[in-house]
């Protein structure tokens, strides 16, 4: 269905037109996503290279996947899966995963949970102090906050997309939550367990 | 262990459990009403729970925007399109 501005088609009126093969409609629909892929992408690779082959394959993926495209679901959440899809393609399994889990209260410790005030993360969150937080985290965690906290996907969506229970994605979100804040203490804080 | 009572019939632990539900939206009103009276007489916790909120609060607000493509990542990715056969 198109919008009432036919100069912004919408991603299904998109996904209909690189179904039949319009290739001005792919490059307009990955334009529009480009950052969103880009960025998932970044969170799941461990190369600025990685990262962009992944996006090239997503859109391939989209020109050859649109035809089949059942129209349930947003779009977006089927993009990110053929991103996903691209990186596990590509590197088959990502790497640098924490090798033990950490249990929750230990992780909420190390997060300031029963600390003093002052070492808690605050001060002034910028965005490159974010960004850099979130790039040092597990990639388990990234990937959960990026698709959660950034790209806005419900919590049933993300759990679909992980390949995880509901419960389970939740639990990833928290301890994710928790493994940022830690991230986000000030440096001289060296109370953990 | 950095501290665990009971307070208001719930123990800090499982606030903390909870929390990410809770700033979510996402805990059944039983439970949330019981965290909110824990929270209202547990100074750790009201403290620990304003700063995970914060953190959650500037990490959406300060980059839900995606960062630009790159130029010539952008012009490489419409390249490889245009060459892919359908």
């Amino acid at each position: 269905m198109e919008t009432p501005d036919a100069l912004t088609p919408t991603d299904q009126a998109l996904l209909e037109r690189i179904a039949k093969g319009d290739r001005r409609a792919l490059g307009i629909f990955a334009t529009r996503h480009q950052g969103s892929v880009l960025r998932y992408a970044r969170s799941l690779c461990r190369s600025e290279e990685q990262a962009e082959d992944a996006l090239q394959q997503t859109f391939v993926d989209v020109l050859r996947g649109a035809a089949s495209w059942s129209g349930r679901g947003p779009v977006r959440t089927w993009l990110l899966t053929l991103t996903r899809n691209a990186v596990y393609r590509g590197a088959r399994r990502r790497s640098g995963e924490p090798a033990h889990f950490v249990p929750l209260q230990e992780l909420g410790e190390l997060a300031g949970w029963g600390a003093d005030p002052e070492t808690l993360a605050g001060g002034s969150l910028d965005r490159d102090r974010l960004r850099s937080a979130l790039a040092g985290l597990s990639g388990a965690s990234r990937e959960v906050l990026v698709l959660r906290e950034l790209e806005g996907l419900s919590g049933p969506e993300t759990a679909t997309l992980l390949g995880l229970s509901l419960a389970a994605t939740k639990s990833r979100l928290h301890r994710a939550r928790l493994e940022l804040a830690a991230a986000l203490r000030p440096e001289e804080v060296t109370d953990g367990p | 262990m950095a501290h665990d009572r009971e307070v208001a019939g719930i123990r800090c632990t499982d606030v903390l459990a909870g929390l990410s539900e809770y700033l979510d939206g996402e805990l059944p009103a039983d439970q949330v009403s019981r965290v909110e009276a824990h929270l209202a007489r547990c100074d750790w916790c009201e403290r620990f729970g304003g700063q995970m909120a914060g953190v959650v609060r500037a990490l959406r607000e300060q980059l839900v925007r995606a960062p630009e493509v790159p130029g010539d990542v952008e012009r490489r990715l419409l390249e490889r399109l245009a060459e892919e056969p359908q």
